[in-house]
């Protein structure tokens, strides 16, 4: 499903992010991406979303060389991949049902796709109540659960989180995991760049560590450090 | 890649709507330089019509005495109808040849009594060119001079001639007229032309406000993959319909000038020759809405390319 061979990403400055990365995500896979700040965890997602291109090295996502890929094709990657971030990024005008039902309407879903999908996954999130409620009127839980039913409405092939429990306590976070967890099981391949070792040690999937932009250890049911 | 129109239009309406001072700042700015630039245009088509004689450089009118009937053509090979048609061809033939040997004229075009008479009916007031009919209309050699002073000598030496009915040249007023409206006209272009750059700067900072108030929505947008016209789209119609909704405007004061000309040229006979048919000020609007429109497309295009990461 995602293939980096050899990926270095060096920003203006000379800062290296990504030093020789390679790394094969397989479909289906839950994978934590760890390491601390500024190890280049952010910059795997944003090269997965060609929000930055890789200077060396290629990455393939479902076949595809995204590297290669013209400027109007990426919308189309995109709408394979949903992401999920630390600070939500919901729209805090839009009701809850409003905010999910932005992600079908501008990529020009029809009405009566947006009226079935949307409910359907807001009650896979657990807010099939709060519809109707505005983003400040949720928990920080909550509202990452909006997030993520966001993420997901389309049916993405890969589910991309970047700290998704950054800005939450350790009970919540746990739920955040699981859902992530749930959707894994549905066939979708979850990515989730975290430096939180709770969530890290209590799934025991797969672990890839990166430090200063160099992968240090690849992992099939890992925890957050070394030791176990 | 299908934008709904519904989602344009609702897009568009709320955005104008955040916006309403600056879009009302930048629709006014429009319709004041498009109202300019449609002035200028009546005024020149005006200025036109008052002046059609003098038109393509003429300086001297010889006015023939009329035939009846009517010469096909002031040409030798003509067959005249009648004796007294032959003598009155010859008679115009000679004061052809004359006019056109002199040193200073350039060259003389020959107008028949019709192409005269569908002058006359459009120049002068309803009652005057009521009485007048193809027959009763004279011809006219039309003249350019080297030098436009020798008018007079022309008008000297032809004045009275059997043949010739009148000698004309522009008066002072006419040469005054055509000055005026002139400089007028390249003032008002002028002025118009820096207002509808303040008014493409005015919808460029009205867009650019709109993209700084949706920055959220966009890079939502762009995380989920919506293409870049489908973010690009609303931003580009909020410019064109300011444009648009301005160069109406405009229009509407094109068509009310029109109708004031209207009403004023029945006690001025200089208004009354410078009035413009319906069609004129229609063409004169079209041009007016495609300038709005230019100018909002142009100021919304800038904004999203500089402003816009999409």
């Amino acid at each position: 499903m995602i293939r980096f061979e050899n990926v270095t990403k060096t920003y203006k400055g000379g800062t290296v992010a990504l030093r020789e990365v390679s790394l094969d995500i397989e479909k289906g896979d839950f994978v934590f991406l760890v390491g601390p700040s500024g190890s280049g965890k952010t910059t795997c997602i944003r090269l997965l979303l060609r929000e930055e291109v890789a200077d060396a090295g290629r990455i393939w996502v479902a076949g595809r060389d995204i590297g290669a890929l013209s400027h109007w094709r990426i919308p189309y990657l995109r709408r394979n991949i949903g992401c999920v971030f630390q600070d939500f990024r919901l729209l805090p005008n839009k009701s809850v049902f409003e905010n999910v039902a932005f992600a079908l309407e501008v990529i020009g879903r029809p009405k009566h796709v947006i009226a079935s999908q949307v409910p359907q996954v807001l009650d896979l999130v657990g807010l099939g109540r709060k519809r109707d409620n505005l983003p400040h009127e949720l928990s920080g839980g909550e509202q990452q659960r909006v997030a993520v039913a966001r993420a997901f409405v389309n049916r993405p092939l890969i589910l991309l989180a970047d700290e998704p429990t950054g800005n939450l306590d350790p009970a919540t976070s746990q739920g955040i995991v699981r859902l992530l967890d749930r959707i894994n099981r549905t066939g979708t391949t979850v990515i989730v760049a975290t430096h939180d070792a709770g969530i890290v040690d209590q799934m025991r999937r797969r672990v890839i560590e990166l430090d200063h932009g160099n992968l240090v250890r690849d992992q099939a049911r890992g925890v957050y450090g070394y030791g176990t | 890649m299908p934008v709904s129109l519904d989602y344009v239009t609702r897009e568009t309406a709320s955005n104008l709507w955040r916006n309403r001072l600056m879009t009302i700042a930048a629709v006014l700015t429009v319709a004041v330089s498009l109202s300019l630039v449609g002035t200028a245009l009546l005024l020149r088509q005006g200025v036109a019509h008052a002046t059609t004689k003098w038109q393509h450089g003429v300086n001297v009118l010889v006015f023939l005495e009329p035939v009846n009937p009517p010469l096909a053509a002031l040409d030798a090979n003509v067959k005249p109808s009648s004796p007294g048609q032959g003598q009155a061809l010859q008679q115009q033939l000679a004061i052809q040849q004359q006019l056109t040997t002199l040193p200073y004229v350039r060259t003389c075009l020959y107008r028949d009594q019709q192409y005269d008479f569908s002058e006359a009916q459009h120049l002068l007031p309803a009652d005057e060119s009521q009485a007048l009919t193809v027959e009763s209309t004279p011809a006219s050699l039309r003249c350019v001079l080297q030098d436009p002073r020798e008018a007079q000598a022309i008008y000297m030496q032809f004045h009275g001639r059997p043949g010739v009915s009148a000698v004309s040249y522009p008066s002072q007023a006419v040469k005054n007229m055509e000055q005026v409206t002139h400089i007028l006209q390249w003032v008002f272009f002028g002025l118009a032309l820096i207002l509808l750059l303040s008014a493409a700067v005015l919808i460029l900072n009205t867009i650019r406000l709109a993209i700084f108030a949706r920055r959220r929505e966009v890079s939502v947008m762009k995380v989920v993959g919506a293409t870049n016209w489908f973010i690009r789209i609303p931003f580009m119609f909020e410019g064109l319909v300011q444009g648009v909704l301005g160069a109406l405007v405009a229009a509407l004061v094109v068509i009310g000038l029109h109708w004031l000309l209207d009403r004023l040229a029945h006690g001025s006979s200089l208004l009354y020759q410078m009035r413009l048919s319906t069609g004129e000020v229609f063409v004169t609007n079209f041009w007016v809405v495609l300038v709005g429109l230019l100018v909002g497309t142009l100021g919304s295009a800038f904004a999203i390319r500089r402003f816009l990461d999409a």
